[in-house]
Formats: C-alpha cells, structure tokens, sequence
C-alpha cells in the first residue's frame, strides 16, 4: 500500500491553496487555448513559462500541466461545436462529433467527451502512479552509454511516428541538434554558431523557437487565408448529460481509449495525436455499426477523447523517470525543471517526492475541475468561439512579443523568435514536422554529453554502445524502425519476384 | 517536372554543408577526448546525406507538382509579408519608442489587416488591449516592459 500513501501525500501537496489556484489557473487557460484555434498548448506554455520563474516551482509545474490536459479538454468542444480542432488531438473527435451536433445532439456528444476525458485522465494518472517509480529504480542503473542509446531510440521512435515523410522528420532532428548544440561549448568554452551575437552565447532559448515555430507561424498562415464564417449551433445545450444508450455505448471504447493512449503516449512524438486516431480505427472495427461511424456514432467520440486525455498523462512517464522529454510540451516542461533547478531523472521521484506526487495528484484534481469547467460553462467557450480572427490574431501575436521579450527583456529574443516564426511557416508550406526539430533541439546537449562522457569512459572506443547488453537491446530496435519503412518495399518486391517466376 | 521537395532539399543540402565545414574549424577532437565541433559535425553531415537522398527521390517523381506558386494559389502571401515587417519594426522599436506606443501602434495596423471595422472602433480596441495587456503584464506580473526615451 506504498503507492496509496504516496498518492495521498501527493493529495496533500496537490490541495494547498496555492497549488490549488495554480491548477485552476492552468486548466482555466488550457480551455481557453484549446478552444481557441490558433493557438496550441505548446505556445500557451512556453508564453507563460517566463511568468512562472516568480512562484513556486512545484505551484508551476502543476499549472503548466495542466494547461496541456486542459487544452486536451477545450479541444473537443470547438471540434463539436464547429467542426474546428482546437489543436491536433481533436481532429478525430470532428468526425462524429460534429455529426451529432448536426443531429442535435451536441449536448451528449460534449457531455461525453467530458466524462471520457475525466474518466481516461483519472486512470492514466493511477497508471502513471504505479508504473513510474520501478522504471525510474531501473533507469538508475543506465549509465550514459545507455542514455545516449535511449536518447537515439527517441529520435528514432519521434520521426517514425511523426506526421509526413520520414526522411524528413529526420532532417529536421539532425537540424535541431546544432540548433541545440548554438552558444559556448561547456568544455573548451569556445562560441559555436552565434555568428558573434551575444544573444547567443547562451545558447538559442526554446522557448523562442518554439513560440515561433508552434505559434507565430501558424498565425502567418491563417492571415493569408480567405477568411471563412465559422457557424456556430445557436441550440441550447439542455442535455449535457448522456443516457443510458450513450454510456453502454461508450463505455467499452473509453477504457480502450485509455489504456491505448496511456501507452502510446509513453513513445515519443505526438502520442496524443497518434493514440485518437488510432482509437477511432480500433473502435470502428471493433463497432458492431461500423457503417455508423463518421455520421455521429458516440464512440467515435468516446475512445479519441479518452486516448488523447490519457496519452497526455503517459507523456509524463519518461520526463519524469528517465528525464527524456516525448514530446514538444514535454521538452518545454524539462526546461521549466532545470530553471527550477530540479534536474527530471530517475532521482527525481526521491529527491523531489513533493514534485512527483504532487504534479500526478494534481492531475487528478484538475480533470475533476475541468468537468466542472466544462459542463456548465459551455456557454461561455461558445461565446469565446466567436471572437471573430481579425480581432483575435493581432492578441495571438501580442502575447506572443510580450513572452519572448520578457525571457531577458530583449527585444533580441523577439527577433529570434521572428525568425522561428518564418521558419516554422515556410516548414509548414514545404510539409516538413517541427516536433522532431524541438526535441532533438533539447536533446542535442544531452546527446553531446553523454556520447562525450561514454567515449571517455570507453577510451575512444565506439564498441562501448555494443559491449553492454542494454544498449545493444536500445540499439537493435532503432535499427529495426530505420529498416521498417523499407520491409514494405522488401515485400513488394518479392513478391513481384514470385509473381514473374510463377508466369 | 517542378517539385517543392527538390528545392527545400537543395536548400537543406547547403545549411547542412555548411554547418559541417564550420563544425571542421571549431575542431573536431579525436574519437578519445571530442572537441567542440563533433556532434555538429555529424548532425550537419548526415542532415546533407538526408537532403541529397530527398533530393533524388524527387527527381524519381516525374508528376509536375507545380513551383513554389502552387504553395500559394488562392491565398495572400503579401498579407504575411506585411505582418512579417510589422513584427520586425516593432522588434526595433520597442525599446527606444516603449511599450505603451509602439504596442499602440502594431495594434492599430494589426487589427485592420483582415478586419473590416470602422476607424473608431479599430482605435477603441488597441486602445483597451495596450491598456490591458500593460496592467496584466507590467503591473500584476510585474514583466518590466521596456519604457522608451519617454519614460513610459
């Protein structure tokens, strides 16, 4: 009953008034930007994380996480309501959701995404309770042979699973990696990449870039588009609540939902967004109507929107065990930790309990606020939807100067995220993926040092990553997802052997 | 035969050459003791090895997918572009104009890119944001936004 006394300790830390506020604060704003198209979690947290440097760090974390469940949540609504994702991980839910709302039932169809969100949160953060601390008692014995193994099985996973060309997704890793790698050398103290600009020397800050590449860039291409009216359903939402139909058809697809999520989210590279398509795929096979799927089944709703809740909790587990970020948030969330001067690894669990247990904790708190957020304040979002994009972008960019200028109260700051912000629109218009850009960019140093670390341990001797047993397992399997892209051409070829010989 | 791939290849071929050959001069250590430009050097190389590799695989591809207008059929670039140089020249002058102008300013511009308000209106909103985004930013979260030759 160890983990039962953890978690209460962490209930403890998570119902202090201040944690409290900051939970409600963040969700609160998670909503919001998860409603608003535009403007992503990824954005929103890396805009408030400058403002976070004053207050507590746990108080922090627990906001900035839950501006990222949050945002999950607000998501679903705008999907709903007017067939708009609010971000990527509610594209799904447009499918049927929107289709119900059509039918007039966008009362159930919210209901639902509510209570699957609140019920696969609650799960995925009890997963994450008992899952984490054995892995972060096993990843104490890794050394950095095993940790630059596991940082290119990262890599590997994040551009296999990432949307578009692998080819590159993988670019843009190797990109980010020099980006990653700009300012002084840590050894020899020499200046890399700052082409003699101070900004630099520090290194290029994330979350300029990322403001640029996941912010900025996206309000460059929604200004060049015609604009287009958005409708809303003006219908009264009387029942929220779905029946009894709705749950027997729910159930089952929100605790596959779940658990799908939980794990796919555990894999780098856009878990939340991968685990709700995937749970619709599963849920339309597994659906005794499969024909009804796309015209407003509820399922269809249900099993997205639990594997994106939970996905997101999953993301959690190698930041918070192995201090290896899956994802865009997550990187962001390991460089609040090492401001915070809370090194995330396997340590952290014993050396911050407070952090670990209160931020899981508070995870559950907030999906409890955001049921109570979002049921009865649906009227309120809709209201928000109708900001009209005019009105709502020059704000967007607003936030965005005033974030990336007080990070030093350097205009610099905002020039480099100007920059980003280009890159990031030109990137979008050529089709490559900014995700695998911002984590190689974290990882990048860590990659730098660990690979230093191990050669001296080795004496210059690459055979290190291959002599012990754990790396050799990491590595097999990156050489297998380089070479799975190719099986297929493998396959096809023999067969089209077979088929000539058989003739 | 125009195919976007085949030119953002070319363009990354180059960055990734160029990084390699600046990644030479900061050193590149020996296999014992790396120096400073080592892991830039291999990041920079294999990214111009992926270019080159994107860039033959578009050759294969025989379909005209159009040049770089195709990107922008039916949308307005130049409505980019002039935020682009907006967000530039408030980057330059925010610090010698400050905060509470040049915010102003940017708004006011900003808000008639894609609006169609009246003059009044446009001029009420920026005002109400400026005043808005000031007590949010520089006096409940205390951001310390730049003050300008003015003083305010």
């Amino acid at each position: 009953m160890d983990i039962l006394h953890h978690i209460f300790y962490g209930l403890g830390v998570a119902l202090q008034p201040v944690n409290l506020l900051f939970c409600f604060t963040g969700v609160l704003i998670g909503t919001l930007v998860g409603v608003l198209p535009g403007l992503g979690p990824v954005a929103a947290i890396s805009l408030l994380l400058p403002a976070t440097f004053r207050a507590p760090p746990v108080a922090s974390i627990i906001m900035l996480s839950g501006i990222y469940y949050g945002a999950m949540y607000g998501g679903s609504t705008t999907s709903i309501l007017v067939n708009i994702p609010g971000e990527a991980a509610s594209v799904v839910t447009c499918f049927d959701g929107y289709q119900m709302a059509r039918r007039g039932r966008a009362g159930p169809a919210l209901g639902i995404a509510a209570f699957a969100s609140f019920i696969s949160g609650t799960l995925a953060v009890v997963g994450l309770a008992f899952m984490a601390p054995p892995l972060a008692a096993m990843a104490l014995k890794f050394g950095p042979p095993e940790y630059f193994s596991l940082m290119v099985l990262g890599l590997t996973v994040l551009t296999f699973l990432a949307g578009g060309s692998m080819l590159k997704s993988l670019m843009m890793a190797c990109f980010g990696v020099v980006i990653g790698n700009v300012g002084l050398d840590l050894i020899t103290a020499r200046p890399r990449f700052t082409f003699g600009l101070d900004i630099l020397l520090d290194g290029v800050g994330l979350v300029p870039v990322v403001m640029g590449l996941f912010g900025i860039s996206e309000v460059f291409l929604n200004v060049e588009e015609k604009l287009s009216e958005r409708k809303i359903f003006e219908t009264e939402f009387k029942g929220l609540l779905p029946n009894l139909q709705d749950w027997k058809e729910s159930i089952w697809p929100i605790l596959r939902g779940s658990g799908l999520g939980f794990f796919l989210g555990i894999l780098p590279g856009g878990g939340a967004v991968i685990s709700s398509f995937v749970s619709y795929g599963v849920e339309k096979k597994l659906s005794k109507h499969p024909e009804e799927f796309g015209k407003g089944a509820i399922g269809g709703v249900a099993g997205p929107e639990a594997a994106n809740n939970s996905a997101t909790a999953g993301a959690f587990i190698p930041l918070l065990t192995l201090g290896l970020p899956s994802n865009a948030v997550m990187a962001i969330l390991l460089g609040a930790l090492m401001i915070y001067n809370m090194p995330p690894g396997p340590r952290l669990i014993t050396s911050h309990p407070n952090l670990f247990w209160g931020v899981i904790s508070s995870m559950y708190i907030g999906n409890l606020m955001l049921l109570v957020l979002n049921l009865p304040l649906i009227g309120i979002w809709v209201k928000i939807l109708k900001v009209p994009y005019p009105v709502l972008f020059p704000l967007i960019l607003l936030f965005c100067l005033i974030g990336a200028y007080s990070l030093n109260n350097n205009p610099a700051e905002i020039g480099l995220m100007l920059i980003f912000g280009v890159l990031g629109y030109l990137m979008k218009k050529f089709k490559y993926d900014g995700a695998p850009l911002v984590l190689a960019m974290v990882l990048g140093p860590l990659m730098d040092n660990s690979l230093r670390q191990s050669l001296l341990m080795s004496g210059g001797s690459g055979m290190i990553f291959f002599t012990r047993p754990i790396c050799l397992v990491i590595l097999g399997a990156v050489t297998l997802i380089l070479l799975l892209p190719v099986l297929p051409l493998i396959s096809r070829i023999r067969k089209t052997v077979e088929k000539t010989e058989g003739n | 035969m125009r195919n976007t791939d085949r030119s953002s290849g070319l363009f990354w071929l180059a960055v990734g050459i160029v990084i390699a050959i600046s990644s030479l001069k900061y050193g590149l250590g020996t296999l014992h003791e790396p120096g400073p430009g080592f892991i830039t050097f291999f990041a920079g190389s294999i990214l111009a090895l992926l270019s080159l590799s994107l860039f033959f695989s578009s050759l294969r591809d025989q379909k005209d997918q159009g040049g770089f207008q195709s990107l922008w059929v039916g949308l307005k670039p130049l409505k980019v572009l002039y935020v682009i140089i907006l967000l530039v020249a408030y980057t330059f002058s925010v610090k010698p104009i400050g905060f509470l102008i040049s915010t102003f300013l940017l708004l006011f511009l900003l808000f008639r890119v894609k609006g169609t308000y009246r003059l009044k209106t446009i001029l009420l909103m920026s005002l109400l944001v400026t005043v808005g985004s000031y007590i949010v930013f520089e006096i409940w979260l205390k951001a310390q936004l730049p003050k300008g030759i003015l003083g305010f």
